[in-house]
């Protein structure tokens, strides 16, 4: 799952062992047996697979659904796969996502800027903000109290997902609506559509820089140096006098931030006000992109993409072929349990 | 009363998946799949049921389905060595997608059938149920809620009184010493992990057979993940996984009290109450909580 720098050639090979074929095998492997699900079901797999591509990459319009949809698996992915790499399995993406739609719906709807970009910036900030805290307070629990980062993370994804609805039968919920949301966020954080042809707003743009921004810190820098080995070994990161505490930290708040910023954008760009559930399973699915992409962010963009995809293209499959769009968390949950499988750790230590 | 009789029902499902999710833990694999577990055995049953009209059938394919997935967390963690709690959380997405799609494809034209299952009837236990209060309380229940009470005394049981328990608590806390003695800490561990999905597909199949009387789209809905509370706060006993899962349960049925009197807003919070007390237990705990000691080690 993880290794030490080779020096130069590492950089630009996903990670020590070239995983590529391997992630290629499992997400043929997990396609295959949903062309089979599909067979049984008595449709077509190639006509279904072709409805779904027409339908994420069919339009400007369709193509622009996909960018937006593969945003928040890229923001929240990348920092997922960070913590992966320092041997830190943060699952709480799930709850920092939806605190960072909280965040960035509160700070937009209390403090009302009439300018258009710093209203944005000051919104996604409180997103992040809230996202990173979030994560804090995993990680406080985790290195303080000695409990394992999994169930921490875990608990707290129900914990978060449960204070946004407090706050939307609170305070912040539209009164009257009938069903737990904010009220309409004001104009100027709209977020506008920023690729030009697109129907896309500017998330995943930011994704991919952030992700490549990632990459850099992972691989040219003292910090990602030092998480790499920890998530090789403690023992080796300790006697290299890298403490694992400070490491821990800097993983997590910046994976809090991203997923937080993900929940801030969804919020911002997609809904436009912040409805329960608007960030139900993008957590999760982080973690299969953070995978998929073999924890290295830069490979995480095209893995977010083919979530973003598949999940775009689903809908119209469902629509023109009759076939289930539910299939694309079969594709999901296999192509993770192959990746998984496909590349086996060694023994660390 | 009814208010009790509420917190036995909600917390009978969450009792059945938290014992299976002992075995596996004990035995030295997270069970995060008890969610994916739960939603397969609810499925299959409603499935089976409503294909062959035969409750017993339909209890048999509940164990069955969550055995399917245990098979496939075994293989992914043991034989591959994959992280227990990721491939946990892949087959709970894999479970969602894929009890979705067969419900659909079960149907016409893409729609899900229409499954209309009478739930099962209590059972009033003779002579018992008629003691007053208690036994209305305690002795009228639907049968898979007593399987529930019987099978964590059983659990109870085979953990302290026997060798196998003994085998696969020490899988748990020292693989190397049963490899020593002779015994197969992986074959422990695939086993435990199976028969951990077969229990929390019981646990599944009271939600569909017992309470509901259909299958929807990830009708558990968490519970999975709370069972996983609920062991926690037991610290890995059947009893007090069970004692975790009435007072998760009397938490719920408060909840919903509070809900028909008017007071939506406390049931939230009431709701956090299973995840937070779960957390303060292993933050006040910190090191002491006795996790088993090889958890989520793989084995060479």
């Amino acid at each position: 799952m993880s290794g030490l720098s080779d020096g130069a050639a590492a950089r630009l090979t996903l990670s020590r062992d070239n995983l590529l074929p391997r992630i290629a095998l499992a997400v043929a492997l997990s396609l295959a047996c949903a062309a089979a699900l599909i067979a049984l079901s008595g449709h077509n797999p190639l006509t279904a697979f072709a409805a779904m591509a027409a339908g994420a990459l069919g339009s400007a319009h369709q193509l622009g659904v996909a960018l937006n949809k593969t945003t928040p698996y890229l923001l929240a992915g990348s920092g997922v796969a960070l913590c992966f790499r320092a041997g830190i399995i943060n699952i709480g993406a799930e709850g920092q996502i939806a605190i960072g739609g909280l965040g960035a719906a509160a700070t937009a709807l209390l403090w009302p800027v009439e300018a258009a970009l710093p209203a944005i910036l000051l919104a996604l900030a409180g997103g992040a903000l809230a996202g990173a805290a979030w994560a804090a307070l995993a990680t406080a629990i985790h290195l303080f109290r000695q409990v394992h980062e999994v169930l921490v993370t875990l608990l707290l994804n129900f914990v978060a997902i449960l204070l946004v609805q407090q706050a939307l039968a609170g305070s912040l919920g539209e009164f009257g609506a009938g069903f737990l949301q904010s009220p309409l966020m004001p104009h100027p954080v709209w977020l506008p559509r920023a690729i030009p042809g697109l129907d896309a707003h500017p998330g995943f743009i930011v994704g991919a820089v952030l992700a490549a921004g990632l990459s850099w810190l992972l691989w040219r820098t003292r910090f990602g140096f030092s998480l790499r080995v920890a998530g090789a070994s403690r023992p080796a990161a300790a006697y290299a006098g890298f403490s694992v505490g400070r490491i821990t930290w800097g993983v997590m708040l910046l994976a809090g931030a991203l997923a937080g910023l993900a929940g801030g954008i969804e919020v911002l760009g997609v809904q436009r006000r912040l409805i329960e559930g608007f960030s139900l399973g993008f957590g999760f699915k982080a973690v299969t992109v953070a995978l998929l992409g073999a924890l290295e962010p830069l490979a995480v963009i095209p893995a977010a993409l083919f979530v973003g995809l598949l999940e775009a293209g689903s809908l119209s499959m469902q629509r023109q072929v009759g076939v289930p769009s539910s299939l694309v968390a079969v594709i999901e949950g296999l192509t993770m349990l192959f990746v998984l499988a496909a590349t086996v750790r060694r023994r660390a230590g | 009363m009814d208010f009790l009789a509420a917190a036995i029902r909600i917390a009978t499902p969450l009792l059945l998946a938290a014992l299976g999710g002992i075995l596996s833990e004990r035995a030295g694999v997270f069970a995060v799949g008890l969610e994916g577990m739960m939603l397969a055995g609810a499925f299959s049953a409603a499935i089976a049921t409503w294909a062959s009209e035969n409750f017993g059938a339909g209890i048999a394919a509940a164990m069955a389905g969550g055995a399917l997935v245990g098979v496939m967390v075994a293989v992914v963690t043991v034989r591959f060595r994959a992280d227990n709690m990721v491939t946990g959380l892949a087959a709970n997405i894999l479970v969602a997608g894929l009890t979705s799609f067969l419900l659909r494809a079960a149907g016409q034209g893409g729609r899900p059938p229409a499954i209309h299952l009478v739930p099962l009837a209590p059972w009033p236990i003779p002579l018992l149920s008629d003691i007053p209060l208690l036994g209305k309380l305690l002795f009228v229940h639907p049968p898979l809620t007593y399987l529930a009470i019987v099978g964590c005394v059983a659990l109870t049981l085979l953990l302290g009184r026997t060798q196998l328990g003994l085998t696969l608590r020490a899988t748990g806390e020292n693989p190397e010493a049963v490899f020593a003695s002779g015994g197969n800490p992986k074959r422990v561990r695939v086993l435990a992990v199976i028969a951990c999905g077969a229990v929390a597909g019981l646990g599944g199949a009271v939600l569909s057979l017992q309470q509901v009387g259909t299958f929807t789209d990830g009708m558990t809905g968490g519970r999975g993940y709370l069972a996983l509370a609920s062991l926690i706060v037991g610290r890995w006993t059947p009893s007090g996984a069970a004692a975790a899962c009435l007072v998760f349960g009397a938490a719920d049925a408060f909840g919903l009290r509070l809900q028909t009197f008017g007071l939506p807003t406390s049931s939230y919070v009431l709701q956090m109450a299973p995840y937070v007390i779960a957390l303060i237990v292993l933050a006040s705990l910190g090191r002491a909580t006795r996790l088993p000691a090889a958890i989520g080690q793989p084995l060479d």
